[in-house]
């Protein structure tokens, strides 16, 4: 019984892993086909590799610098909003006020409208500043949403926290903002990478923000990507090697912090 | 070199008044003992004297300069927290050596503080742990070195004992004393526990529903105590109260009549500890007849519980009464000079 049990669920882990791979396999796949290939009836799994995708869209049509625009929006993105969302947490988590329960609901409602209806006056709002076709347009829409989450994820965090903690800091000779940064931040780590995680995940994938905030210099990859299609047709090899790239930086940055994501999303589950 | 509480008062946020006009003051180098029952303002008190919470009202003043409005990281004071408040993502040795850190202190001079602390606790051979893997009492014991290493002028401690089980409690107690004895460091410890409180004050200051009823040496405490209350918290089993009157030099409480002489005439609550109070021979007559309502041997003492009508009593035999079974006729003596009287109304303890 119990073997057959373990044999179901390898079973069901695989068909998971099949259905969740494919596509990325697909993709990789067609980032080394040929257009004919690549655009063939049925898929074909042995064919003879190109490599000259990678090279054509990054270098001879500068798509080089849109990973970094991607890599600066994201990462600036994911330091605001921890930088400005923890601290709010960590007050929610903390004190009263009044309100209090309004202000956090607030928080999520900011989530709550299509992102479509805000853009058109966003795009207003920012041509007016002076800051349209800049980075730092697309950082503040995108943190704008990440904070919300920030702020959601991190107050049960720190409410987890014994309060114990923040006086025996302070009565270890810390003033409250070396007691946040000292001891609190350090103790909510799992929290904050996981939240780190999911931030960065969201703002380096979005599109529409970022599609209508910047048009030329400004560029992202996932605004880059529909530059590929073109009036002769879409040019597959290349939108699946922009698309191999731009997944790059979510497995390598989900690696390093993979530790404390399981530790983090676990959080409180496990008394430590 | 004194701490001063002045009317101090402190109203929490939902309307509770969690302290009622606080006068206490004590030297440094006391063992000072906050005791009282949950709600009584005891952990209030320790918290504003320590900084972490802001008083309603009055001013708190050491050596004669006020505190009041410092923070906690500016009062020289340290604590010690009842779920011990380790820092979990450091090891026991950066914990103890934490305060030491933030406070500059020199990194030559940390190591040999931190390891002399932890000599003079026996957690040596813990320093590379991290506080899960500590038990309840090994992390007190942290949490003990972490207040004391960097020889704060005030050691608080919130009820540091509660969590730990009965023999450990016992252990950590008599090596808290200890310590006390060595480093004349000033202790002010907080517990809702009247023997801790005993075992361990130089001084104890009793609080209820957020005043002092009383505050004087636990000796005195336990035999003159200021009032009802205190007379009914401290002891275990706790003073016998019979609530009763006195006419002509006599106190009348149902059937029991003892002589009480100089008391005045009118209603009273007569006092007298379980182990003040003695058996007489068997076919006494003289004495109050009692009924032996339970007998309960705690070795090596008994207990017996009495009963008179509605009158409850409980007398401790410190001497073999294996005689006495539950419903034997006794008579007990009230020796004069061991009894307390209170005031049937306020409860203040009467002359």
């Amino acid at each position: 019984m119990k073997q057959s049990w373990r044999i179901a669920a390898f079973a069901a882990v695989i068909a998971v892993l099949v259905i969740a791979l494919l596509p990325y396999v697909w993709i990789i796949l067609t980032s080394f086909k040929t257009r004919v290939d690549a655009l063939s009836d049925t898929p074909i799994w042995l064919f003879t590799p190109t490599f000259k995708h990678y090279p054509t869209v990054f270098l001879d049509k500068g798509y080089l610098p849109l990973v970094w625009n991607s890599a600066i929006v994201a990462v600036s993105t994911t330091v605001l909003s921890l930088v400005i969302g923890a601290p709010a947490a960590y007050i929610f988590a903390r004190h009263n006020f009044k309100a209090k329960e309004d202000l956090f609901f607030f928080f999520l409602t900011t989530r709550m409208a299509p992102p479509i209806s805000i853009v058109v006056p966003l795009f207003l709002l920012f041509t007016e500043i002076g800051i349209i076709d800049k980075l730092i347009a697309v950082i503040i829409a995108h943190t704008s949403f990440n904070l919300s989450l920030v702020v959601w994820m991190m107050r049960g965090f720190f409410a987890d926290i014994p309060r114990e903690v923040d006086e025996a800091a302070q009565m270890d000779g810390l003033s409250r903002v070396g007691m946040f940064i000292r001891v609190l931040v350090p103790v909510a780590a799992p929290g904050l990478a996981a939240s780190a995680i999911l931030c960065f995940m969201l703002s380096w994938n979005e599109f529409l923000y970022a599609f209508i905030l910047v048009a030329f210099e400004g560029r992202t990859l996932t605004v880059g990507i529909p530059g590929l299609i073109t009036p002769h047709g879409t040019l597959w090899g290349q939108v699946a090697a922009v698309a191999v790239i731009a997944t790059l930086p979510i497995i390598v940055f989900t690696t390093l912090v993979q530790r404390h994501l399981v530790r983090g999303l676990t959080f409180g589950a496990v008394k430590g | 070199m004194t701490v001063e509480f002045k009317d101090v008062s402190k109203v929490f946020d939902d309307g509770t008044l969690a302290i009622d006009r606080l006068n206490l003051s004590f030297e440094l180098g006391e063992f000072i003992v906050l005791l009282g029952p949950s709600g009584s303002g005891k952990t209030t008190a320790c918290r504003i004297l320590a900084g972490l919470e802001v008083p309603s009202a009055g001013r708190v003043y050491v050596d004669g300069r006020d505190i009041t409005d410092l923070p906690p990281r500016d009062r020289g004071m340290s604590m010690v927290f009842q779920n011990y408040a380790l820092y979990a993502h450091r090891t026991v040795y950066q914990n103890i050596a934490y305060p030491l850190r933030v406070r500059g202190t020199d990194k030559s001079k940390i190591d040999a503080l931190v390891r002399a602390t932890a000599k003079m606790l026996d957690i040596e051979r813990l320093l590379d742990r991290r506080p899960r893997q500590l038990s309840g009492g090994e992390a007190q014991r942290v949490a003990v070195a972490r207040a004391l290493v960097w020889k704060p002028k005030i050691c608080l401690m919130d009820e540091p004992l509660s969590n730990l089980d009965a023999l450990l409690r016992l252990q950590t107690r008599t090596e808290l004393k200890r310590l006390h004895n060595e480093l004349r460091t000033t202790f002010v410890f907080v517990t809702h526990d009247q023997e801790e409180a005993m075992t361990l004050g130089t001084r104890i200051a009793v609080l209820n529903h957020g005043r002092i009823v009383q505050f004087d040496t636990p000796r005195r405490i336990y035999r003159n105590p200021a009032t009802r209350f205190v007379a009914e918290f401290i002891g275990r089993p706790a003073m016998n109260t019979i609530e009763g009157e006195v006419h002509d030099g006599v106190f009348h409480a149902g059937e029991i009549r003892i002589a009480v002489e100089g008391q005045p005439d009118g209603p009273v609550v007569l006092g007298v500890r379980p182990e003040q109070l003695a058996l007489d021979k068997p076919g006494a007559t003289a004495g109050v007849p009692f009924t032996a309502d339970v007998v309960e041997h705690v070795e090596p003492d008994t207990l017996i519980f009495l009963k008179n009508g509605d009158v409850s009593l409980v007398l401790r035999a410190l001497y073999d009464v294996e005689g006495i079974e539950a419903g034997d006729q006794v008579r007990v003596r009230f020796a004069p000079e061991t009894l307390r009287f209170f005031d049937l109304e306020t409860g203040d303890r009467r002359p």
